[in-house]
């Protein structure tokens, strides 16, 4: 582990400054621990871009920014089907690793990366933001509290326009479809909330003709201690659609739920459209990127290793094989 | 005007005392006779509503009163004989949902009503929503483009008594709370249920002896996939019954329906730190019995008939029979 002296900053480079990539440089520039000192992207405008923004180096390769930089934390924010290569790469460099959910496209890539990581002893999680969300965390709070009693049935929305940001999402090879990278989150969520391993998974999934992925998926859930849970994902709502997001957990003694729609602090109407902000500066992905620095500096387990991202990706990969068999799948997968 | 007579059997089931209510506001209907197992409730119901004549035993009501219609609000597994007993006399029948517990009495309910010449009208309330109707028509319009895929929950807390009592009732949240929404799915898509796959939960009442959580998926016969939350997941401190509760993704468009969000909240120093919410939206039991009483009176097809009662019982069936085999079930299940 590179030595940090009192005082001393981690040396924080991003890699990929597109959409995720941005809202970290952004949370990494407000961490008093770091210090964002580049930002790698393949387009030079992009990293250039992200320089001037954060008064940080610009670079094109992360080979040459591992070399140049020698940082401390490097965070993978490129899209899914380039997380391996870039992971492997970091860790070979001898840094420690955040990196995007989801972690990898397949079981193989996702235990390659994990060997990688175990054997460079560098910290390494996967940003499955969602347990760091102060609402989501809210609600795991209470349940640990007791206030559902024991969990028995949860349900969770997570809705979206298409991605209009980048096109590789609507590409099932490169972004694993609407189950592998937005089911996903809820599906970490729940294995999380309810300490408990999917043991069967049965999914539908929508494929419009004109597009390569699924972009709408209800997945039904079961869980080894009996407990069912029904999760939508959907980046097929129309243009202009309000993120939405919605959960609900009952249980033997009441039930906790949220729903983005009726939380939403401020509202603001302007001619031709309307706006909703639910501001927190100290929002999940600042808590979760903050939570990765302090276990680099503490010596600490992150909260969500390799073997934990991998063990929700097996659960999406399962959705995706049952949404296309139109059979149940059970858990865990046979390896293959 | 000759007033329609009618009559009503069991308040065993809670919506028969929001039909009886009805049937006191219609100018054109007189309540004439109230049939109940349960003696001491049925008079009291009597009593109640200002009806004249009870009888313990239902076959008495059909034998001694001249009937137009009947309304069935028993237990699921009562529907069949009562119904069938109005129709050989020729009585019209609006029953209660589901219609019955098993696909061979329901069929059954359905010949013998025509071969009576009765009307048959299954309580689906929901089909008389006004929020209901506005998305209906949406959908006609061809608005939203083409239908693809529907997610519904209808969730509310136990409503324990015969409910939960599988005799009577056909089974527990599954029996009780499919039927209205897959009721709707099929209304919205004009299309029949084609594959059910379904989850049953651990109950979240220990005591009980029927389920009270479990999770549906289904395919329909045009494309549209669906998934139903029947679930009586609410504890009894919520604030509200339930929900009827609808996304529909159209090709064009996305649509939220939440049934019974007309509502004002109230707080009150004696009710603890609560809301409680006062539903002030349409009236759904006025419009479903008012507009059977006009299909009886001008000759009209109930919106909801028996066979729609039927297709919606055999989505809850076939849900019990894909928890039992722990696979997907293909529908029609006879």
């Amino acid at each position: 582990m590179p030595e940090v002296g009192v005082g001393e900053r981690l040396k924080t480079v991003v890699v990929g400054y597109g959409f995720i990539g941005r809202v970290h440089s952004e949370r990494w520039s407000k961490i008093d621990e770091v210090k964002l000192t580049a930002v790698v992207d393949i387009v030079p405008e992009r990293a250039r871009e992200a320089a001037e923004t954060y008064r940080c180096n610009a670079y094109t390769s992360l080979s040459e920014a591992l070399d140049r930089e020698k940082p401390d934390i490097v965070d993978i924010c490129t899209p899914t089907y380039t997380h391996k290569q870039l992971v492997l790469e970091a860790l070979n460099a001898h840094t420690n690793v955040v990196c995007e959910k989801p972690l990898a496209l397949s079981l193989q890539d996702c235990r390659e990366i994990i060997k990688a990581a175990k054997e460079s002893g560098m910290k390494f999680m996967v940003a499955h933001c969602l347990r760091f969300f102060p609402d989501y965390s809210t609600v795991k709070r209470l349940v640990e509290g007791g206030e559902v009693g024991e969990p028995r049935i949860a349900r969770a929305y997570r809705l979206s326009a298409k991605p209009g940001w980048a096109t590789w999402y609507l590409n099932q090879d490169k972004s694993g479809g609407v189950i592998v990278d937005l089911a996903i989150h809820d599906v970490d969520f729940l294995r999380w909330l309810f300490a408990d391993e999917v043991s069967r998974v049965y999914a539908q999934a929508l494929k419009p003709r004109d597009v390569k992925a699924q972009t709408h998926a209800q997945v039904l859930l079961k869980f080894r201690k009996g407990y069912i849970a029904f999760v939508e994902a959907s980046w097929s709502m129309p243009d202009g659609f309000p993120f939405t997001t919605y959960f609900e957990v009952a249980g033997t003694d009441g039930i906790v739920l949220l729903d983005s729609r009726a939380s939403t602090p401020l509202t603001i109407h302007r001619r031709g459209g309307v706006e909703e902000l639910s501001p927190v500066d100290r929002d999940g992905y600042l808590l979760e990127l903050q939570h990765f620095a302090r276990c680099v500096l503490e010596d600490k387990t992150p909260m969500v290793p390799g073997e934990e991202a991998v063990k929700t990706l097996e659960v999406c990969f399962a959705a995706v094989e049952s949404s296309l068999t139109g059979e149940p799948v059970n858990l865990p997968l046979e390896e293959v | 005007m000759r007033r329609l007579r009618a009559g009503l059997i069991s308040f065993a089931h809670m919506h028969a005392y929001s039909y009886a209510r009805v049937l006191k506001e219609l100018p054109n209907v007189e309540f004439v006779a109230i049939a109940d197992d349960d003696k001491a409730r049925g008079e009291e119901a009597c009593r109640r509503y200002g009806v004249k004549r009870f009888y313990e035993d239902f076959r008495e009501m059909f034998k001694r009163e001249e009937l137009d219609f009947v309304v069935i609000t028993s237990e699921n597994a009562k529907h069949h004989d009562q119904a069938v007993e109005a129709a050989e006399n020729g009585v019209h029948i609006l029953c209660e949902k589901p219609i019955a517990t098993s696909l061979r009495d329901a069929d059954d309910m359905i010949r013998r009503a025509r071969k009576a010449g009765v009307k048959f009208q299954t309580c689906f309330v929901m089909r008389y929503s006004d929020v209901v109707l506005r998305v209906k028509e949406l959908l006609d319009s061809g608005e939203l483009g083409r239908l693809m895929a529907i997610t519904a929950t209808n969730h509310g807390k136990c409503p324990g008594g015969w409910f939960v009592d599988k005799e009577l009732a056909g089974g527990g949240t599954i029996m009780d709370h499919t039927v209205h929404v897959a009721d709707l799915m099929r209304w919205f898509t004009g299309s029949e249920a084609s594959k059910v796959y379904a989850e049953m939960g651990i109950n979240i009442r220990k005591q009980l002896t029927v389920e009270d959580n479990a999770l549906i998926m289904l395919s329909f016969r045009n494309g549209v996939q669906a998934s139903i939350d029947p679930s009586w997941s609410r504890p009894d401190s919520f604030p509200i019954w339930g929900d009827v509760y609808m996304e529909l993704l159209g090709s064009d468009g996305r649509l939220m329906l939440d049934g019974f969000r007309q509502v004002v909240y109230s707080s009150n120093v004696k009710g603890g730190p609560t809301w409680v919410h006062h539903y002030w939206g349409c009236d759904v039991d006025y419009e479903m019995v008012s507009h059977f009483v006009k299909c009886i009176t001008e000759d009209l097809e109930p919106r909801a008939t028996g066979f729609d009662g039927r297709q919606a019982l055999e989505i809850a069936l076939a849900a019990y029979k894909s928890i039992e085999e722990g696979k997907p079930v293909e529908l029609p299940l006879l």
